[in-house]
């Protein structure tokens, strides 16, 4: 068993509203001087800057989550987590039959880059990445499930992009691993007010960093596991067979 | 206002139940975050939404709602007719958008002080 910290909501500079220094060099950089152990990049209905992070892997010893924040048809955000790049392939390529169709307005909503893992930019991503997708949070979750990987509802206590505050309770059959709690109201951790509601699925903590230092300083988790895979990760937010899952840590407890 | 009487005014199709009763509606409320409606929406209110999720009609159900209308056109999952028929639920569809449907209803004197 090892016992690691792990941050699974990060944004690079693919998402328009994150800073151009959240490049995957710069966060591999940083996410191993700190120590973090695991992390997930998340960003808004995209995966194209995930290659270089994955690349990366070699050079830190920090295991990378292929992941991303996808908004359902509800306009509430969830974050899905894969162990391999061709199972995001898969879910990216169903992701973009779900996009809005709209391009996006840099001036006015910010960037979108693609850089690979020298941190060269490669390409801008013309398509609007912000916005819904045209699946809603019971397709998005089975698909992700059956495709072998992890959703959780994102910043659940938020009253935007909440699946929680969309739907009013989190209905138990969505088949969702955990919600996370954002940084904003770490105290439910103790309190659980809005557990039942959420379907007493555990909680999670993510820095959702758009800069590098909301990054450093956000929440993580503190988990114990075999091996860095989604199955162990399920064990852990179980409590199971030894495994644990503590959230509301940070770098320096 | 009556429920029946507010369906043929706004031409609302009725996806539960065919036959719509006429039980006095006693306000209306509009959201579309579930959350928000859970809070505010009162006994007897008529709902407006966007919403098309099966927890629609839960929440509806919960309030003791007169009925729900899901505005603009919006598709709604057939679990969510399903549960409104499980729960009682009075569910109506129309193309007209919210803002319409709710400005009709208030000229109709739904939950005019």
């Amino acid at each position: 068993m090892k016992t690691l910290l792990a941050d699974f909501h990060i944004h690079s500079l693919l998402s328009p509203c994150a800073e151009v220094e959240m490049t995957p060099h710069h966060l591999m950089l940083r996410a191993a001087a700190a120590g973090i152990g695991a992390l997930a990049l998340t960003d808004h209905n995209a995966s194209a800057n995930l290659p270089a992070l994955i690349r990366l892997q070699e050079k830190y010893p920090v295991k990378v989550f292929p992941g991303m924040e996808v908004e359902c048809k509800e306009e509430a955000h969830l974050v899905v987590l894969f162990d391999k790049m061709h199972q995001m392939a898969a879910w990216q390529q169903q992701v973009d039959k779900a996009l809005s169709g709209r391009l996006n307005q840099p001036e006015k909503l910010g960037a979108q880059f693609v850089v690979d893992e020298k941190d060269n930019l490669v390409r801008e991503e013309p398509r609007m990445l912000l916005g819904p997708l045209t699946l809603t949070a019971a397709e998005v979750v089975a698909a992700v499930n059956k495709l072998g990987g992890l959703c959780f509802a994102a910043h659940v206590d938020r009253p935007a992009y909440s699946l929680l505050m969309s739907l009013g309770f989190l209905p138990p059959e969505l088949g969702l691993a955990a919600a996370e709690i954002s940084r904003n109201s770490l105290a439910e951790l103790q309190e659980q007010k809005l557990k039942a509601r959420v379907g007493n699925l555990p909680y999670v903590t993510n820095s959702d960093a758009h800069w590098m230092q909301a990054f450093l300083d956000g929440p993580k988790n503190r988990i114990t596991v075999r091996e860095l895979t989604i199955k162990e990760l399920r064990l852990a937010l179980a409590g199971k067979e030894g495994r644990s899952w503590q959230a509301g840590v940070f770098i320096d407890n | 206002m009556k429920l029946d009487e507010i369906v043929q005014a706004l031409q609302l199709t009725a996806l539960v139940p065919a036959t719509v009763p006429s039980v006095e509606v006693s306000g209306g409320y509009a959201s579309d975050l579930l959350s928000n409606a859970m809070g505010q929406a009162a006994p007897g209110q008529i709902w407006v939404t966007m919403q098309g999720h099966p927890n629609v009609a839960a929440v509806a159900s919960l309030l003791n709602l007169a009925g729900v209308i899901i505005a603009g056109g919006a598709s709604v999952a057939p679990e969510t007719a399903q549960k409104a028929q499980a729960n009682g639920v009075a569910l109506f569809t129309t193309r007209l958008p919210a803002y319409e449907v709710c400005g009709r209803l208030y000229a109709l004197g739904v939950g005019k002080p």
